[in-house]
């Protein structure tokens, strides 16, 4: 069993979507997190253990390479797809709350902002890490964030911008959210934000990376 | 001497008596500056030319540029962009997903699109104003940025690692329409073509080598070949793509705030001019006494190099006007 996890794990880390798929191109041939997902499932492994020692550690591992320069985004959006296929089945077992979610995590663009790639590297990096991520998309207003969080209490936000000009209406968003959930926790990311800036607004956490943020919350979630 | 001759000192490499060159890349600052839109600025050769041209002689700028959005040459191509009146344009849906898609695709005639037509347009009307006497930078879309513009970025991206045949396909289209659209620029009077490919900064050195470097070099060598120097700009940090990007033949080499100028020099050698790069976010929200330090300490790591001072990026719309003037007013006291 612990094999076919590793196997999963490293079709997660090096992109291998399913037998079909070209890449990596020294795993040409070889089933991919596609197939071994549903081996494993039909030999009748947790559902839950092939979340955590398979897709965990492989996005787990992505997420450092990616923070230390060693792969860059086509090789996350990979990793990415690969991870995407191997949750499909495991889809089922969520809905009948067999795999328990480390919990949600709410995430947007901000308002005026059409910019997604890192919106969307971060999304699938909590995905990958056992969150339930709710993608709110781009140009996101605070009224969007904030009826999204009355639905799911106890749920954290992550805010993305690229813009100089759009990184403003983060504090608008900040704001708002501490209004309907003064408990949830906030994530701010994109170029032209830093840890200044977060503070300057009231946000909790900045992080360069998604892996910095998927570890913050790990740590809130574990607390 | 005109700013043209300065220019052509720095390339050669001769010391004279002048300031810093200075030309941070200006677009939504330039329209609000001249009070107009950014949807006038993209859409408008006039306003975009004598808003450069104002923010030009206010800063003392020694260049002025073409650059608004990276959707001309997408416009060309058929997709349809829509122009927000204070955000940079936006092109609706990417127009190709399939190797059918691509190979459908027709090269467009830049001249006949009203997109690329107006950037034309404006080359020749900064020449009308400026008898040639200031270096006039034009635009295009790089080959990666462009395929990115036309198929989604995401998908682009993916695409590079899963299918070359699609990636090969519309990169070559992309750079028959870059060489057409700096043809243009240049014979309607610019000196200098800038090729953006801002989202080269986000794949590894291997993708690059494969996909792109020999691309840039193609573009670049056809550049010079009809009279032009290259400016080449990648957003981002692209410290792990300098030793490939040292081979491409670029004239002057923009470097984003994460690049270590020192790092830069060493890697691509002291004969590419090297434009750059106070963190533009910085120049916007510190206090001008900090703009000037950050200004300081640049120009004495880069003095006796070939070096133009400008931000890593472009200048936010935000910015104090007197932070970039403390920029410039900086730079009169080095030489280049």
């Amino acid at each position: 069993m612990d094999e076919l996890l590793n196997q999963i794990a490293y079709c997660v880390e090096f992109g291998k979507i399913n037998l079909q798929s070209p890449y990596p191109p020294d795993m040409k041939g070889q089933p991919g997190a596609d197939e071994l997902t549903k081996e494993a499932l039909d030999k009748g492994v947790d559902a839950d253990m092939i979340l955590q020692k398979g897709l965990v550690v492989g996005m787990e591992k992505v997420g450092i390479k990616f923070r230390e320069n060693k792969i860059f985004v086509p090789q996350v959006l990979m990793s990415a797809k690969a991870m995407n296929t191997a949750i499909n089945h495991l889809k089922p077992y969520f809905l009948e709350g067999n795999i328990k979610r480390k919990g949600t995590f709410v995430i947007g663009t901000v308002a005026g902002d059409l910019h997604d790639i890192g919106k969307n590297l971060v999304a699938m990096m909590f995905e990958g890490n056992g969150w339930e991520v709710i993608d709110l998309g781009t140009d996101v207003s605070s009224n969007k964030f904030v009826e999204e969080l009355k639905n799911r209490p106890g749920s954290h936000v992550g805010l993305s911008a690229l813009l100089t000009t759009t990184m403003v209406n983060m504090e608008q968003i900040v704001q708002e959210v501490r209004k309907t959930a003064p408990n949830s926790k906030i994530l701010i990311g994109g170029a032209p934000v830093n840890e200044e800036f977060k503070t300057k607004i009231g946000a909790d956490f900045y992080s360069p990376d998604p892996q910095g943020a998927v570890e913050y919350l790990n740590s809130i979630a574990s607390n | 001497m005109t700013k043209k001759d300065k220019l052509e000192f720095l390339f050669k490499g001769k010391k004279i008596e002048t300031f810093k060159l200075f030309r941070p890349i200006l677009m939504h600052f330039a329209a609000r500056f001249s009070n107009h839109t950014y949807a006038e600025f993209a859409s408008d050769y006039r306003i975009l030319v004598e808003s450069n041209l104002k923010a030009m002689e206010y800063f003392d700028m020694d260049m002025v540029g073409l650059i608004s959005d990276p959707y001309r040459e997408t416009s060309a191509f058929g997709a349809k962009i829509t122009f927000p009146a204070e955000a940079v344009p936006v092109c609706e849906a990417p127009i190709i997903q399939t190797y059918e898609d691509v190979k459908s695709l027709k090269n467009p005639d830049v001249y006949q699109n009203f997109r690329t037509r107006d950037r034309i347009d404006g080359a020749a009307y900064f020449q009308k104003l400026l008898n040639g006497k200031v270096p006039v930078i034009g635009w295009i879309e790089g080959p990666l940025a462009e395929a990115c513009d036309l198929s989604g970025v995401s998908y682009m991206l993916m695409q590079l690692m899963m299918d070359p045949d699609y990636s090969n396909a519309v990169l070559d289209k992309c750079i028959v329409t870059a060489k057409d659209f700096a043809r243009a620029q240049i014979e309607a009077g610019c000196d200098i073509i800038g090729i953006g490919d801002a989202i080269c900064s986000q794949i590894d050195r291997d993708t690059y080598d494969l996909y792109v470097k020999d691309r840039h070099r193609e573009i670049i060598e056809y550049i010079h070949d009809r009279g032009a120097r290259v400016k080449l700009h990648i957003c981002g940090n692209i410290t792990h793509l300098l030793p490939s990007i040292k081979e491409v033949g670029m004239d002057i080499l923009d470097l984003d705030w994460q690049v270590d100028m020192d790092y830069a020099y060493e890697i691509v050698g002291p004969e590419v001019v090297r434009c750059g790069n106070i963190d533009p976010v910085l120049i916007q929200n510190k206090s001008k006494d900090v703009v000037v330090a950050l200004t300081q300490n640049l120009l004495q790591k880069e003095s006796g190099r070939k070096h133009i001072l400008s931000a890593g990026c472009e200048i936010t719309v935000n910015t104090p006007v007197e932070n970039l003037l403390a920029m410039r007013k900086e730079s009169y006291v080095n030489k280049i």
